[in-house]
């Protein structure tokens, strides 16, 4: 052990696998991108800013219900409703502290309606939080930007199932598992 | 002793219980939709079902009595295979509404089929559709929602008396609706809403505006709006509150509500709430500072105690406010002000009547345990319907009737007319001639007890003749005699007064009266209050001859210990009432008058004379949260901390001193912390960090309150004398004043109404309550209706000797055809604007019942 340390001393047997390491890396191509030039291709189902989608009509999807915020880790979402002119119920406010928000997707999971949407932008900063405080007219402004067409359709076709559609929870769902494996175990 | 296997859990049970609470008892949960604990046990909903060995097929754990040796199993697959049938039947006719529907997160049958339910149905047909009901102004119903537990009924019949609802219709299409049709003709408890497991009725007060979970807070608190004191739950989102609800094993309400207690609480989030101090300049009420109008305050308190001595200055306490802030204001009076000159409202029937009545039996004669009234044999009513007054307390009458006691009225008690009450009605102003026809018979009947020889010497001279009653009373012998004997056999009566009977001409005769029919017959006397701090106000010693702890002022022995306790000397001469503080604002002699949280202009009799009275002084100052009828005549208006935004203690009427609490923050200052600001600015420094501190102060002073502390106060029984002997014992010597026998048939007098769903001038900022009882009406008979040619609707001018008034006629069969009933919690058309009195010389307390009042019909 100590010849060994010995002799690696003298002949400076790292330096040498080091150098080696380098001539070879030298000969192949590069894995880094020169991004912001060279933007890496963003899989589906990417978590990313969020959205509120709306529907055919262009209307808000989200209903109010305010599943989304009760699922939220870091309780980053606000949703004010109230009763409209119809009785019915309408959303006042809906607000994402987005800076909080650690992009789990369970907000999206939780909404029966897919009404909540992360849309695959992720560039954004800005010098104060104000702009990044997401209300409810800037996520419906995200649907159009992030989501027109055929990209809306196929978030929830190919993605994220809404269970309003179908009661009967989509089995890849993560969170649905994990819950239903907790409850087991818990028993 | 009876053993029963649950889960293999052996349970031993003293006494028969059904399965569902031996299985609670010990902890075993076993879901439910009809049964609740509050309700006779109904077995409809089939939720329950549980597997008895030995017995063929599954029972419902709900109706089933244990008996000794059963074998029980709760949780088998046949048991949930069953359950989740039996909510797959319910979700054939129920929406998939959860989303917008405000009970998710708190209902009952969405819980129950996320723990058994399938995640598909197997219904393809249509499912029910009925519209939603929005014509009540305070409850919504969603009878698609509704899966017919009948627990809204069962609450309405069975527990609150009002059966105002019931199913309609048959199989799938059975549904809730009031009798009135849409909208609900009903007490408004909202105790229905309180047991409905799912979203079919709900309170509209805060509809769709948030969700159980998005909640910030929860406190639990008392209601601000009576003398019964029930505990109320305040949940709050972003420090509005959206909802009040009560708390299910309470001591004192256990669950229920009033239409006040429940739907009241809008009053504090009123954006009418008044926000800065206000100074009179130049005539106009301006916004100022707190350092401007406090200085201005203490410097002209200062400069009129100079000039025209302490007594030319008064104060006015609130029945409405914590025992701390009266705590302080009477200190603050006698300390800083150096005055006995402290009043309130109880002034007005419940001082003076727990006076009289602890006069005769010892301190604490009035208190009794609330829940006690329902295990009476006889409950006996006089002066005032406790169903509108105290409503939890009439609950507690009802319940009485339920188990088979009886109850006996003294006048016509609208709420209790389903409660088969033994009714004798004394034609006009003949109360007293009936209580001494009562107490005469009750003598030759059951003889004197022998144990209070300055009562009896008291009666021995009293002989009324029955004989004479029909004549003078229009009562029937043999009614009269129904009532003496069941009187006379209950074993354990109650005794329920009302304001009507102490404020009546005569009226501590009549107070002496049923007094004295309550010790021949050996019952407990309930003195019904309308203000939820008006006993507390009194054991505070907001009154002009008494100390905290109901100490009198005049003995030196007594001024000494709190001439020792706040380290200087007290004035020795009892002050003013509240109704001598208005004569001698009038006669000139009174400079100033401190109110905090009243308004006498609207809460006191004859309003033309105390406004009279309050521009005559040279300086008023005013503390509330609104800019009440008084406020808008004052010099200086202190914006106050309601109910909801403070800490501190209200004690009910059966003496138990219950925690408030904070349940909301705005900014401002709370009663005691504005007169210790003015305090110090004077002079006389006073230092409490909080509420607690001041307990404290009170704990250490009063000698009710002895080694009471909050911690002590949230475990629920803090009943004064706390673990002491009563202060004040019977007197040798009882004052009765007698009037002298009046009798007009054929005129209209007017009474106040003393509505079930508002409280003076707090429940008129609470939208809810203003929109079930919109407006001031007349209520009178339809005798009195015939007579004069109206109909219900028709607008009249009512007016008296003090002043006259325009507004709508409703015709009641309740009302006595002598009465007309107006209430006094409308602005501009309060009763207490057309009433003249006279004060009980013993009592102290108004007389109002000789008002005469004349109707016409005014033409538009
Ligand atoms: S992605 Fe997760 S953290 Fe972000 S808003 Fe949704 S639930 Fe909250
Ligand atoms: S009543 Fe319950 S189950 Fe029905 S829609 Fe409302 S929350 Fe859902
Ligand atoms: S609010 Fe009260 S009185 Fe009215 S229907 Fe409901 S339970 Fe009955
Ligand atoms: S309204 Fe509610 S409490 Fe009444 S029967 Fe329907 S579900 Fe039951
Ligand atoms: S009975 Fe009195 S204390 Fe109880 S809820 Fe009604 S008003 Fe409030
Ligand atoms: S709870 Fe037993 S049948 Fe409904």
């Amino acid at each position: 052990m100590r010849a060994g340390k010995f002799i690696q001393t003298i002949f400076f047997t790292e330096i040498i696998k080091g150098m080696a390491l380098t001539l070879r890396t030298l000969f192949t191509p590069p894995v880094t991108r020169r991004y912001p030039k060279v933007k890496r291709p963003v899989k589906p189902g990417f978590r990313g800013l969020h959205a509120l989608a709306k529907n055919e009509e262009g209307k808000m999807k989200c209903v109010g219900c305010g599943l989304c915020g009760a699922y939220c880790p870091s309780q980053c979402i606000y949703i004010y409703t109230s009763e409209g002119e119809d009785h019915k119920k309408i959303v006042d406010r809906y607000e994402i502290e987005v800076l909080r928000c650690v992009y789990c997707g369970f907000c999206v999971e939780a909404c029966p309606f897919g009404a909540i949407t992360l849309s695959e932008h992720y560039e954004y900063s800005d010098y104060s939080r104000e702009p990044l405080y997401m209300t409810k007219d800037k996520l419906l402004a995200n649907w159009d930007r992030y989501f027109a067409g055929e990209k809306g359709l196929r978030y929830f076709r190919d993605f994220w199932r809404p269970k309003a559609e179908n009661f009967s929870a989509y089995e890849g769902q993560a969170m649905f598992d994990k819950v239903k494996a907790r409850r087991k175990e818990q028993k | 002793m009876i053993t029963v296997t649950i889960n293999g859990k052996e349970i031993k049970l003293e006494k028969a219980v059904t399965v569902l609470e031996a299985a609670r008892s010990a902890g075993i949960k076993i879901p439910t939709l009809c049964w609740h604990e509050q309700l006779e046990k109904y077995g409809g909903c089939r939720l329950c079902l549980v597997e008895v060995e030995k017995m063929p097929r599954l029972q419902t754990a709900c109706t089933l009595m244990v008996a000794d040796g059963m074998i029980i199993r709760t949780e088998t697959d046949t048991i949930a295979e069953v359950r989740r049938g039996v909510l797959e039947f319910l979700l054939i006719n129920h929406p998939l509404d959860c989303p917008y529907c405000d009970k998710a997160g708190e209902c009952e049958l969405q819980d129950l089929v996320e723990k058994y339910g399938l995640t598909k149905g197997r219904f393809r047909e249509q499912k029910r559709k009925v519209p939603e009901a929005l014509e009540d102004p305070v409850l919504v119903r969603n009878m698609e929602r509704c899966i017919v537990c009948t627990r809204c009924v069962r609450m309405c019949e069975g527990v609150q008396g009002a059966s105002a609802i019931s199913v309609i219709n048959r199989g799938g299409h059975s549904h809730i609706e009031p009798f009135s049709g849409g909208r609900f003709d009903c007490e408004y408890c909202g105790n229905c809403v309180s047991v409905c497991p799912v979203g079919a009725i709900m309170s509209r007060l805060h509809r769709h505006s948030y969700r159980p979970w998005q909640l910030g807070s929860e406190t639990k608190t008392v209601c601000p709006y009576c003398g019964v004191g029930c505990t109320v739950v305040v949940q709050v989102r972003d420090d509005i509150i959206k909802r009040v609800v009560p708390k299910l094993g309470t001591v004192v309400n256990n669950g229920l509500l009033c239409s006040r207690g429940r739907f009241g609480y809008e009053f504090v989030g009123n954006k009418e709430r008044l926000t800065t101090p206000l100074i009179r300049k130049n005539g106009l009420l301006e916004p100022s500072t707190w350092e401007e109008a406090i200085r201005l305050i203490a410097s002209r308190l200062s400069e009129i105690k100079d000039k025209h001595g302490s007594n030319a200055i008064a104060g006015i306490a609130s029945p409405r406010c914590t025992n701390e802030d009266n705590y302080v204001f009477q200190k603050f009076m006698r300390v800083a002000v150096g005055t006995n000159n402290i009043d309130s409202t109880a002034r007005t029937g419940f001082a003076g009547a727990q006076g009289f009545i602890e006069n005769i039996f010892g301190q604490g004669a009035t208190g009794n345990i609330i829940s006690g009234l329902a295990n009476s044999d006889a409950v006996f009513v006089i002066g005032g319907d406790p169903t509108t007054i105290n409503p939890i307390l009439g609950l507690q009458i009802r319940a009485c009737s339920r188990r088979g006691g009886n109850i006996l009225t003294v006048g016509h008690m609208k709420g209790l007319r389903y409660y088969t009450p033994l009714e004798l009605r004394p034609s006009v102003n003949t109360e007293i001639a009936l209580l001494e026809g009562i107490v005469s018979a009750l003598m030759k009947k059951k003889g004197p007890p022998g144990s209070h020889p300055v009562l009896e010497a008291r009666l021995k001279d009293l002989n009324a003749q029955e004989a004479d009653l029909p004549r003078i009373c229009g009562i029937q012998g043999k009614d009269f005699s129904r009532f003496i004997d069941t009187l006379a056999e209950a074993a354990t009566p109650s005794f329920v007064i009302g304001k009507d009977m102490i404020q009546s001409k005569g009226g501590s005769y009549g107070l002496f009266l049923v007094s004295a029919i309550n010790y021949i017959v050996n019952g407990r006397i309930y003195l019904l209050s309308e203000r939820a701090n008006e006993q507390g106000l009194l054991d505070m010693g907001c009154a002009p001859d008494l100390f905290p702890g109901y100490r009198p002022i005049t003995y030196p022995e007594f001024r000494k210990r709190y001439e020792n306790a706040w380290k200087t000397g007290l004035p020795d001469k009892p002050g003013l009432t509240i109704f001598e503080m208005m004569e001698a604002a009038k006669a000139g002699a009174l400079k100033c008058i401190y109110v905090m949280g009243e308004n006498p202009v609207f809460n006191l009799p004859h309003t033309k004379d105390v406004e009279a009275g309050l521009k005559n002084l040279s300086f008023l100052v005013v503390q509330d949260i609104f800019l009440t009828e008084t406020a808008k005549m004052a010099d200086v208006v202190l914006p106050a901390l309601s109910w909801a935004e403070k800490d501190g203690t209200f004690t009910n009427m059966e003496r138990r001193i219950q925690l408030v609490k904070k349940a909301v923050h705005r900014e401002g200052m709370e009663d005691w912390k504005i007169l210790s600001e003015i305090s110090s600015n004077m002079g006389v420094r006073m230092n409490y960090s909080d509420a607690e501190e001041i307990f404290g102060e009170i704990c250490r002073v009063s000698p009710l309150h002895r080694d009471l502390n909050y911690e002590e106060i949230e475990k629920g029984d803090a009943i004064y004398p706390y673990k002491g002997e009563p202060l004040r014992g019977s007197t040798d010597e009882i004052h009765i004043e007698k009037s002298a026998g009046r009798e007009e048939r054929g005129k209209l007098y007017l009474r106040v109404e003393r509505p079930l769903f508002h409280s003076g001038t707090l429940s008129r900022k609470a939208p809810a309550l203003v929109n079930i009882c919109p407006e001031a009406v007349a209520r009178i008979s339809p005798a009195t209706a015939a007579a004069l040619s109206l109909k219900d609707g028709d607008i009249v001018r009512a007016s008296s000797k003090t002043g006259a008034l325009e507004l709508p006629v409703a015709v009641d069969e309740a009302i006595d055809d002598s009465a007309v009933m107006l209430s006094n919690n409308f602005q501009g058309k309060g009763a207490f604007s057309l009433m003249e009195y006279e004060i009980d010389p013993v009592t102290k307390a108004p007389c109002l019942d000789s008002n005469q009042i004349i109707l016409e019909k005014v033409n538009r």
